[in-house]
């Protein structure tokens, strides 16, 4: 491509991205974008409002907390403890452990004990330990971190790939780039490029460029500011340790995925933006393939962007033990593959598509009447 | 067939266009030369059809087009050549008069400051400076018809493809763009535009095509066109004060077919098969002594010719 004809492409992309940026069709991206941010400072607040609440009722040493058995009686406990952040109290009935079958066929009035219950919860500066009594004798107790930096990872991870890659920039990319080309079907004003001194492919790429920016800042910032909103609540040496370990690194491929899937889908749509005319076929069609990648044999694997973006992520999604196997199966990501493979395969599968969509562009007429 | 020396035609192949199974156009063979061509017909007869063919919005099913020597396929050269002013009424929400003229020179390679002197220039011919900076959503009807003009005409195409150019403007606006498309054809380019008043054609075409039900029905200046309808009487208006005596000796000529008195009795209007026979005729009848104050042909017209060509007024 001559200079002439990149200099005419970032042109269109230029005049393009006020639309892609600021369409009122596709407002609804930014909140998508920033969803994952708005749940983990949700999360976030949540932990520090409870360690400051927690902090100010009392920290009970951590020897003290740690030194609480079963069978234990509360007045003990309390002797030793006396500072719990939190005290619940109830009550209810439970059948008693005598009760039972005795008589043949005949039915016995049900005998059933009344159970006080108490719960008391310590905070160590740390952990949240919850004790927990039956008439006054402790028979459980179960402590936890306030925050837990490994599982929060894991939920971004889950977060980020269940909901962020598959579903917010899938249909992110889908208002933006679907609009590029249709959207100015609708709006009758696409014969104004075709009358420009320029080359189809090179319109397509501008309009590509322009899509491609307007996606990648919004979804690679909702990714990097969610990655932020999730490191936001710790400090100290667990930070300190993360940033010079793992966490560049992660950052890194958190917003390469995001930006690699804007290039993915953005191509993708935009073809279908010049193939179809209704977006829903696509999207369903799309959103299925992606899903059942995993069943497919290893060829037709390599023909997914959601198969390269996953092999990207720096953390496995977690998949609970009690999901239905269906849903594992539709969730659990096909045998990953390298970073720089993931990368070119995704790149090629970019390219492939974009050349379906220029030979689509060069055949396309201006005809609203049927639009 | 391109005059040594003049530019190349517009030329059309054989082109067949279908959308679907409806017709556009069927098997059109055109040179268009250098000058005002209007493209006539009623709405769907296919000049719209023509003018997207010729500009690549929409490719022929059939035959070949060339613009000059260049194929519509090839928009980055054509383009550079051909300024068109489709009918389609709608411009980018955001712009101003002067954005959308300018926002399309930057593709030709202008800078900012050049794309916005050329654009103010063909605000100002088209008498649109005064809104230059005013939201083309806000436009009247006749003023987005001439901004489009003035993107059409911005980068100075020796082509001009108007699709209805006329039409929502003010007597004196349309003399001025009438004006223009003179202009243009004096240096040599192509203006080629489409209408459905046959009127306005009748004034400013050097050629016209009739068009019907997406065939070519004539072409060629309006007399020339004229000429060859001999299947059809020719009319003419003829004003004097002896009427109904000039009626009676007229009527005695074998190749006037009709003969209609004015209701003020000091004009006829005559059908006649032979134009010259009837030439000689009213020589004849000068020489008698009758006085004749002026002979008009009244069917050199897009509309008498429309009317013979297809069978009704559009």
């Amino acid at each position: 491509m001559t200079k002439f004809r990149m200099r005419q492409a970032w042109t269109i992309a230029r005049l393009e991205m006020h639309r892609a940026f600021l369409s009122k069709r596709a407002f609804w991206v930014y909140l998508l974008a920033i969803l994952p941010a708005v749940i983990f400072i949700g999360h976030g607040i949540e932990m520090k409002v409870r360690e400051s609440r927690y902090h100010g009722r009392g920290v009970t040493p951590a020897e003290v907390v740690d030194s609480f058995t079963k069978g234990e009686n509360v007045e003990d406990v309390l002797k030793r403890a006396p500072k719990p952040v939190e005290d619940h109290e109830w009550s209810y009935r439970r059948p008693r452990d005598d009760e039972g079958d005795e008589g043949e066929g005949a039915k016995k009035p049900r005998v059933s004990e009344r159970i006080e219950g108490r719960s008391l919860t310590y905070f160590d500066g740390q952990r949240r330990v919850n004790v927990n009594f039956e008439n006054g004798v402790l028979i459980r107790q179960h402590s936890q971190n306030m925050k837990n930096f490994e599982e929060d990872r894991t939920v971004f991870a889950g977060v980020f790939q269940y909901f962020y890659l598959r579903l917010a920039i899938f249909f992110g990319c889908l208002g933006i780039f679907m609009n590029l080309f249709r959207g100015e079907m609708l709006d009758k004003t696409l014969h104004y490029w075709f009358l420009a001194p320029a080359r189809r492919e090179v319109l397509l790429l501008g309009k590509y460029l322009a899509g491609l920016v307007a996606a990648t800042v919004i979804f690679t910032s909702g990714a990097l500011l969610g990655f932020g909103a999730m490191l936001w609540p710790y400090s100290g040496a667990e930070m300190q340790a993360f940033w010079s370990g793992a966490g560049p690194a992660h950052m890194f491929w958190y917003a390469a995925a995001a930006a690699l899937g804007c290039v993915g889908y953005g191509s993708v749509f935009l073809a279908a933006g010049l193939l179809l005319r209704n977006p829903i076929i696509p999207a369903a069609v799309l959103l299925v393939w992606e899903s059942i990648n995993g069943f497919l044999p290893d060829l037709l694997q390599k023909l997914s962007i959601l198969h390269y973006l996953q092999s990207m992520c720096p953390v496995a999604a977690p998949i609970e033990s009690d999901t239905p196997a269906l849903l594992k199966l539709l969730l659990s990501p096909a045998a990953p593959t390298s970073r720089g493979f993931a990368v070119l395969g995704l790149l090629a599968v970019t390219m492939l598509v974009l050349w379906v969509a220029s030979s689509a562009v060069r055949r396309i007429e201006i005809n609203y009447g049927t639009e | 067939m391109t005059a040594p020396g003049a530019a190349p035609d517009v030329v059309f192949e054989d082109v067949s266009k279908f959308y679907g199974e409806v017709l556009g156009v069927n098997k059109v063979t055109l040179h268009i030369p250098a000058g005002i061509t209007s493209l006539v017909g009623p709405n769907g007869s296919g000049k719209t059809t023509l003018m997207n063919l010729m500009t690549g919005l929409i490719h022929p099913d059939r035959g070949a087009i060339a613009v000059r020597g260049l194929s519509p396929r090839d928009p980055e050269s054509l383009m550079r050549i051909t300024g068109y002013a489709t009918q389609f009424d709608s411009a980018p929400r955001w712009a101003t008069g002067m954005d959308f003229v300018a926002t399309g020179l930057a593709l030709y390679g202008y800078n900012r400051a050049e794309s916005r002197e050329l654009a103010w220039k063909a605000l100002e011919q088209v008498s649109l400076t005064d809104a230059a900076d005013r939201k083309v959503a806000g436009y009247s009807k006749g003023m987005r018809q001439r901004v489009r003009l003035a993107q059409a005409i911005a980068h100075d195409p020796p082509v001009l493809v108007l699709d209805e150019p006329l039409n929502g403007l003010d007597p004196l606006v349309r003399a001025e763009t009438i004006d223009l498309f003179r202009h243009y054809a004096a240096q040599g380019r192509h203006v080629i535009l489409s209408s459905h008043v046959l009127q306005e054609v009748d004034v400013i075409s050097d050629q016209v095509i009739l068009i019907a039900n997406g065939m070519i029905v004539a072409e060629g200046e309006i007399r020339n066109v004229r000429d060859e309808m001999v299947e059809h009487p020719s009319q003419f208006i003829i004003r004097c004060r002896d009427a109904s005596r000039i009626a009676s000796l007229l009527f005695n000529e074998s190749h006037v077919t009709e003969i209609r008195m004015n209701d003020d009795r000091l004009g006829l209007l005559v059908m006649t098969r032979d134009r010259e026979e009837f030439s000689r005729a009213l020589t004849r009848v000068a020489v008698a002594g009758h006085v004749i104050d002026g002979v008009i042909p009244a069917d050199e017209n897009v509309d008498a010719l429309y009317e013979y060509l297809i069978g009704g007024r559009s």
